[in-house]
């Protein structure tokens, strides 16, 4: 308990991104996977907040602005190939998607 | 228990609960409905964090574009290709939260035993409402420190756009095109088609037919755009087609509209056998 200090929102980011992590090993939706990669990427975000807001800097929410951007681009690309595999292979079950394997 | 602590335990708690609830949903709905919930608390964290751009950013980017973007893609998705809940080998499940349970430790060990004090920023509460509060602070450190990451960032920004419609559309677009060649019927009196080449598909040229009718020196080829070919195999011709004269003047007026239809009590060896015959291509 006591003073609210980074290691909190350490903890919380750590928490989430392992939760995450998890959903990516774990669920065979791509579509699950992909809704956990945001997670991750959230969860690292509150770690350059916190770490920022220790220092007292601005630097780690400059940062977080483009990583937020990035994954608004991997968004976009990432549903889009989800949509195409979804049109062309009929499944979005990551064990059935074996094209770039063989 | 100060009240800081207080509201970060709630929506800490709130947001590792629903990011749970996102992995262990069975319905995708579900999951993409936690992860909102999940993201606005992330929002409310980033808010005791002095973070107020970026709490906005979070509640614009992720829950109203993205995450409404990955509905629109669950709803597009036939559910029956969506895979059962998770049935990943048991093996790779247990090992998942033996890899979970590790990393976690280690994170927590790092965290701990964290030392090191940062050196302290000028970027305090007073400088930040100095300049007037934590948009104009952003901004001024993003487009002066970070200038060229910033342009970086949306030249990635326009490769993923152009990315995600080179994805999206050409196959789209070449189904169009592959259908419109099936659905334009070439259509035209029978026996006048001897000079076109056989069609796309791989049917039968009509060409090697000895049963054909000879051609008509004086058919005028008629080119009738349906949606439908059997439409245009009814015979009766009745109205609804678009039909584009390419004899020039000799085909044109209304008059010529019914010149060269087969006429139910015409000549039989002018009616077509089926509707194939008629629009081969």
């Amino acid at each position: 308990m006591g003073e609210l200090g980074v290691e909190h929102f350490l903890f919380l980011s750590a928490a989430l991104f392992i939760i995450g992590m998890m959903g990516v090993l774990t669920r065979r939706n791509m579509l699950i996977i992909f809704m956990c990669v945001e997670l991750m990427l959230t969860a690292v975000n509150i770690s350059l907040v916190a770490f920022g807001w220790e220092s007292q800097t601005l630097n780690g929410q400059a940062f977080v602005v483009f990583v937020i951007a990035v994954a608004a681009a991997e968004a976009a690309v990432g549903l889009g190939i989800i949509m195409a595999l979804s049109r062309r292979g009929k499944s979005v079950d990551v064990a059935d998607i074996q094209a770039l394997r063989d | 228990m100060p009240w800081d602590l207080i509201f970060f335990y709630i929506l800490a708690a709130i947001s590792v609960l629903t990011a749970i609830g996102m992995v262990a949903a069975r319905n995708p709905v579900h999951s993409a409905v936690f992860l909102v919930l999940c993201f606005l608390n992330v929002a409310g964290i980033f808010v005791m964090l002095g973070a107020e751009f970026l709490a906005i950013v979070q509640v614009i980017v992720y829950t109203g574009a993205i995450l409404v973007l990955v509905l629109f893609v669950l709803m597009l998705v036939d559910p029956e290709e969506l895979p059962s809940f998770y049935t990943a080998a048991p093996l790779q499940r247990y090992l998942s939260f033996l890899l979970g349970g590790v990393l976690l430790l280690q994170i927590g060990a790092v965290i701990i035993s964290r030392t090191a004090i940062p050196p302290r920023g000028d970027a305090t509460p007073q400088n930040i409402a100095a300049v007037g509060g934590n948009v104009q602070a952003i901004g001024g450190i993003i487009f002066s420190e970070y200038l060229l990451a910033f342009e970086a960032i949306s030249l990635v920004l326009t490769v993923g756009i152009m990315g995600a419609i080179v994805l999206a559309l050409p196959e789209r677009l070449g189904d169009k095109i592959f259908n419109r060649r099936d659905t334009i019927s070439l259509s035209h009196t029978r026996g006048t088609d001897e000079a076109l080449p056989s069609g796309p598909r791989g049917e039968t040229p009509i060409v090697n037919d000895p049963n054909r009718v000879q051609p008509r020196a004086d058919a005028a080829r008629r080119v009738i755009m349906v949606t439908d070919p059997d439409e245009r195999t009814t015979l009766d011709g009745s109205s609804g087609h678009r039909t584009y004269d390419t004899s020039g003047a000799r085909g044109a007026g209304a008059s010529s509209q019914q010149r060269y239809r087969p006429r139910n009590s015409g000549d039989e060896t002018d009616q077509p056998a089926n509707g194939r015959n008629d629009h081969n291509g």
